[in-house]
């Protein structure tokens, strides 16, 4: 049984230890709210983009846009945006755990992998698995907000690997946001460019009039819209890692309490546990004078 | 006569009312947009939006690149560097403003 001193210490230190997570939880809530609000803003920019870059395909004469092509038809790019730091609770494990699902399917199919890291902790547990794969990583980035010019160098190094024959295809692997405690891990297709299915239905639309025309439009926004799909995703990603800290701390504050309960009762239960024990031994012993 | 005229930036919905007629600076020439225009679709270069309504500029733009989607009486500008040039201001010349009026003021006229 520990002793009274130890009872004490360790009281005092699991209180310590809630402050801490009620500090964090207060310091989470506010950066999710900012966070939130920012990548609510870039929604509507990016959902128009994409809807304009997608009907612009769907319309186009032409099958071979520069952007769906490549002559490397093997190596496949993956983006993986987690967080830089910890303490979020299952944000990274969930990001990591889905990257692996997807290249274990990639490797079902033959193809080879490669990695950009956004955010330092899924690198630093899949660069043991995935020995030189990674290309980049990019840390270190949302002190306070996102820049959209992190976006555009991601999207500048994608599209120099991808004209160079170095991937084939580029997938973008990050978290949405939804509510504070329910976040969603997606992967969203970049690169290469191509009309499927799910948009030929469009067809049959208004014919639009281009200025200059339609190659000239598609190969002036299509890296503009990678380059904004990419900020939004790191701004979702932002916040889900946000609102992921903020619930994981709220637990673990409530955790506390809890403890700090129990703990309080067992140190008085043994605290009158040896007074009881004192008593006895001296009625016993004034019984036997 | 009037269309909905929506512009868009990454950070937020900059603009979004209903107008009589919008001036942009097309790559490949400046255009205006009115009710009823056919689909158009271009990109922007450098240059100002003018946008009217009761036969008034209400508001101008400074574009920096961009798109413009027209259907359907709904114009729809996406840019990812524009600011309404009320609030558009260039620190470098202000600067030089200031310093010019500091020289003056320190000048000796009757020394």
């Amino acid at each position: 049984m520990p002793s009274l001193k130890d009872l004490r210490n360790r009281i005092s230190s699991v209180k310590s230890t809630k402050k801490i997570t009620s500090a964090m939880k207060m310091v989470a809530a506010a950066k999710l709210k900012r966070a939130q609000d920012n990548a609510e803003k870039s929604r509507p920019y990016a959902n128009k983009m994409k809807d304009i870059v997608f009907s612009l395909i769907s319309r186009s004469s032409t099958n071979n846009i520069k952007f769906s092509k490549t002559d490397n038809k093997k190596t496949v790019l993956l983006i993986v945006c987690s967080a830089d730091r910890g303490l979020c609770g299952g944000f990274n494990g969930s990001i990591i755990k889905h990257t692996k699902n997807v290249t274990d399917t990639l490797k079902k199919k033959g193809k080879d992998f490669k990695f950009l890291f956004v955010g330092k902790k899924a690198h630093q547990s899949l660069r043991r698995l995935y020995n030189n794969l990674t290309i980049d990583l990019v840390s270190d980035f949302a002190n306070p907000s996102i820049e959209f010019n992190i976006a555009s160098s991601i999207r500048d190094q994608v599209l120099k690997l991808f004209f160079e024959n170095e991937i084939s295809e580029c997938y973008l692997i990050y978290t949405k946001f939804k509510s504070a405690i329910s976040q969603n891990v997606e992967s969203q297709k970049l690169l290469p460019i191509e009309k499927d299915d799910q948009v030929e239905n469009h067809k049959g639309a208004i014919m639009y009039d281009f200025e200059p025309n339609e190659e000239v439009i598609l190969d002036d926004i299509i890296p503009k819209n990678i380059a904004i799909q990419i900020h939004s995703a790191l701004l979702e990603n932002l916040a889900s890692e946000q609102g992921s800290r903020m619930t994981a701390m709220d637990n673990a504050t409530r955790n506390a309490n809890d403890m700090i309960d129990k703990l309080t009762l067992f140190y008085n239960r043994s605290r009158q546990a040896l007074i009881t024990k004192e008593l006895i031994e001296i009625i016993s012993g004034a019984e036997a004078v | 006569m009037s269309f909905n005229l929506e512009i868009i930036s990454p950070q937020q919905i900059i603009f979004n009312d209903d107008i009589e007629l919008c001036i942009l600076p097309g790559i490949e020439g400046d255009f205006g947009i009115l009710k009823n225009h056919m689909p158009f679709l271009t990109t922007l270069r450098i240059g100002i939006a003018y946008i009217y309504k009761n036969k008034k500029i209400i508001e101008t733009f400074l574009v920096n690149g961009g798109i413009v989607e027209v259907s359907n009486n709904k114009c729809t500008l996406l840019s990812e560097d524009i600011v309404k040039t009320s609030e558009h201001k260039d620190q470098k010349t202000d600067d030089k403003i200031e310093i010019e009026k500091l020289r003056v003021s320190k000048k000796f006229y009757y020394s």
